[in-house]
């Protein structure tokens, strides 16, 4: 039962095969429903510009959609070629951007393979176009049966928007009246900026997608969204990634088959709960990987990441935030994230975060939930080694800092730390483990062979004792 | 439960190029021809309409040979009956593939050809150039994944017990075009020992996720790959590593050996072309428990208790069941026939 948001009760979130409600309450009470939303599969036609390509792969990270075919006009491939790509891709929409007069040839050329390709496809493709009018009519001409509509062109920030909310559009069809889990993200991301008035960064990964979000103080919020996770979109993650990028994350010698076969059932159990050490650090090691993979698409669509890298908060949300240990959750958070400065790591596990997010994605005030802040994780690379000092409650501790140090100083009560060659002195009420200095550069040296690489990760997770004694 | 005997709809997408397909309404049997068509080369643009001076939408009431025709180097596809004709003749051999808006045709030599076979006993619902969907009924077993072509053949044992692995040693060629019934695990070497026997494909309770992508490539995920007709088909029932199969599962596929039966890749289930009254099929299977680190599954006992909030050795805390090997996560535990891809 959905109903206007301020008659709302509670917010029901749904995860993979289950869903929780916030807060618990009668199942006949008004509920907000946030859901993942569908796949949407979208296959882009593109003028000559090469910045196309970069600007409809920066459109469907922001919008959670999959980006299933790019043909251009300047692709080498042959009609046949170009149609065959399209109807193995079976769009669900299509984004045609032919800003340039002379892309009007070009692009109709296109929409014929589009045409012998997805004509007789149920539904027919959206054709979203972007660009002179007469590549308008030429599209619609070639492609007489599916819908088409008009874009502002996507390489501008308000063509984005635009996109964005018409893939939100799609991705939410025939479920009602909900919320879908990246708009509920993006919005708490903004209200938590609004609160700390400072930048936040939202890390989610759950099951089936990663989020980045990137929410400035001035309002402005930017996500990528990206179907890679750690449950249902592992097996993807491994497909892209490849295994041997999730088996470097693993402190212990693992036979690639064996974890092959863990992510593939991992895949197709919903919901599945890690029981055993090694499970956990599969998990651990996807999320790490889906992160990074987040992170390196929205760089290469050119999205600006900068300000993410530079923002003083980070919030840990969904599977990441609901590790055992908080340790846990830092140390995959800091591995896949490069921040380039002091940042605050917290975390919000349970999915109040998110039903606050939702009703702010509905206009409503709310009131945020309480975060964990786990740490003020100092990232460092000096060039020759340095003092760090550390006050807490219980006075003053000093650490020396140098290249490949990686150290976790638990603190009490109230934080300042102060760091080499800045005046910047973050501070902190209180943090569930203290302050970690991390010195091993970026990227990360991970050495490939097992006898170097285990005794590495192992130093960095006893530093912040990550993982349990196995006793089975 | 896992068996059920129902009206069924089995999909089958077509590559471009169909010239051939059964029409709606047509009664086909598991295996039958249900399309045919061709693969193409790099395709020639013929000047059409505006070649011989008629309008894009007319060209069609002039041309000699329809869109999806076959020619021969320099036929006349389409002309103009003046006593000046005028006339658009194919450059190479091939087929007219396509007309574009503006009149003009592509033409594209045909370089392969391709059938597509029904997989069920039944009624064409749905045909046209993209897709042929047959429904009808079967016996049928939903697995959580299939990899390769789709198969049609005769159910066969490779195995005593739902338990065993499907051993290379049981496969030889008297096993050509047969549905072999793996146990807990058909090995790779099993699979394309199996392949190369001629077997249509191998049915087990869990595959080796490493073997699938060896043979199926990197890109293979848990969700399963459609192939070309090179590659060996694979169900895997329960999941990957090792899953024995339940006794409630085992014991019909006993019951129907040397039946007709087909495996649907696209939807990953085994059709059996059985009477309805066949047996006792319809039984509900224990449900099903992921171990620990994730690395098979196996069937459960019939009756669970609740252990409560448990501390795993991950120190994960989590409702629980109580088992002899010790408590099992209650996430972990699913029916045979729960949903295995997570909602939208």
């Amino acid at each position: 039962m959905t109903a206007s948001t301020e008659h709302v009760a509670s917010v029901e979130i749904a995860h993979e095969a289950r869903t929780e409600r916030v807060p618990p309450g009668s199942a006949d009470a008004p509920v907000l429903r946030v859901v993942p939303g569908d796949v949407v599969r979208v296959a882009a036609l593109l003028g000559r510009d090469p910045q196309l390509a970069r600007a409809s792969a920066f459109g469907a990270l922001a919008g959670g959609a999959s980006l299933v075919g790019l043909v251009g006009t300047r692709d080498g491939r042959t009609f046949v070629e170009r149609a065959e790509l399209l109807r193995e891709a079976h769009p669900d929409l299509v984004v045609a951007l032919a800003p340039d007069r002379r892309d009007v040839d070009g692009v109709a050329e296109l929409a014929e393979a589009l045409h012998f390709g997805c004509a007789h496809q149920h539904p027919l493709p959206h054709i979203l176009v972007a660009g002179d009018v007469r590549a308008r009519d030429r599209i619609a001409a070639s492609c007489p049966a599916n819908p088409i509509e008009s874009l502002p062109d996507v390489r501008t920030a308000a063509g984005r928007e635009a996109l964005v909310a018409r893939l939100r559009a799609v991705r939410r069809r025939a479920q009602g009246d909900v919320v879908l889990r990246d708009e509920a993200l993006e919005a708490a991301a903004r209200a938590m900026a609004a609160d700390a008035k400072a930048d936040v960064v939202v890390l989610d990964v759950t099951g089936g997608a990663t989020s980045v979000i990137h929410a400035r103080l001035d309002g402005a919020v930017l996500g990528v969204h990206e179907r890679l996770g750690v449950g249902a979109a592992a097996d993807r993650l491994v497909a892209r990634a490849g295994l041997d990028r999730v088996r470097r994350w693993i402190p212990r010698a693992v036979e690639a088959p064996a974890l092959l076969e863990r992510v593939f059932n991992r895949a197709r159990w919903p919901d599945a709960i890690p029981a055993s050490v090694l499970a956990l650090s599969l998990e651990m090691a996807l999320a790490r990987e889906a992160i990074a993979h987040a992170l390196s698409d929205a760089e290469r669509a050119g999205v600006p990441l900068e300000g993410a890298f530079a923002a003083p908060l980070v919030v840990l949300t969904g599977r990441l935030a609901q590790l055992p240990r908080a340790a846990q959750s830092l140390l995959v958070a800091i591995d896949a994230f490069g921040a380039t400065g002091a940042t605050l790591v917290s975390r919000a596990p349970g999915d109040a975060l998110i039903a606050a997010g939702a009703l702010a994605a509905r206009g409503r005030a709310v009131k945020l939930p309480t975060i964990d802040a786990i740490a003020i994780v100092a990232e460092m690379w000096p060039p020759r080694s340095a003092i760090v000092r550390v006050k807490d409650a219980s006075g003053v501790v000093e650490e020396r800092v140098s290249r490949g140090s990686f150290l976790l100083v638990p603190t009490h009560g109230v934080v300042e730390i102060v760091l080499p060659g800045t005046t910047v002195r973050p501070r902190a009420e209180h943090l569930e483990l203290g302050v970690v200095i991390d010195a091993r550069g970026r990227p990360l040296a991970i050495p490939p062979r097992d006898a170097e690489r285990i005794p590495t990760l192992a130093r960095w997770h006893a530093a912040l004792d990550v993982l349990p004694t196995e006793t089975r | 439960m896992p068996w059920r005997y129902w009206r069924w709809s089995a999909e089958h997408p077509l590559p471009l190029g169909a010239s051939e397909r059964a029409a709606e309404g047509q009664e086909v049997h598991a295996g039958d021809v249900i399309a045919a068509g061709t693969t193409y080369g790099t395709p020639v643009r013929v000047a059409g309409a505006r070649r011989i001076g008629v309008a894009p939408d007319d060209l069609g009431r002039v041309m000699r040979v329809p869109i999806g025709g076959e020619v021969e180097r320099r036929t006349i596809i389409a002309r103009t009956g003046r006593r000046f004709a005028r006339a658009v003749s194919s450059p190479i051999a091939g087929r007219v593939i396509h007309q574009r808006a503006d009149g003009d045709l592509y033409v594209a030599p045909i370089v392969g050809r391709w059938v597509v076979r029904s997989t069920l006993d039944g009624e064409v619902t749905r045909s046209d150039d993209a897709c042929v969907t047959v429904e009808g009924s079967a016996w049928a077993l939903q697995g959580v994944a299939a990899y390769g072509p789709d198969a049609v053949g005769e159910i066969a044992l490779g195995v005593e017990t739902p338990v065993d692995e499907l051993q290379p040693s049981r496969i030889d060629v008297r096993m050509r075009d047969r549905i072999l019934i793996g146990g807990a695990r058909a090995t790779a070497e099993s699979i394309t020992r199996a392949h190369a026997c001629g077997v249509a494909a191998v049915v087990a309770g869990a595959a080796p996720a490493g073997g699938l992508r060896v043979v199926y490539g990197d890109d293979a995920t848990a969700s399963g790959a459609t192939t070309g007709t090179e590659a060996p088909t694979v169900l895997c029932l329960i999941g990957f590593g090792t899953a024995p199969l339940p006794r409630e599962v085992f014991a019909p596929l006993v019951s129907l050996v040397h039946a007709r039966a087909t495996v649907h890749t696209a939807s990953a289930r085994l059709f059996v072309f059985a009477p309805e009254n066949a047996g006792d099929f319809a039984q509900s299977a224990p449900s099903l428990a992921l171990s620990d680190d994730w690395l098979g599954a196996r069937p459960m006992d019939e009756h669970l208790s609740l252990a409560g909030m448990t501390r795993f050795a991950s120190e994960v805390e989590a409702e629980a069941f109580a088992t002899d090997e010790g408590p099992v996560p209650v996430a972990n535990v699913l029916a045979f026939d729960a949903p295995r891809t997570p909602r939208s």
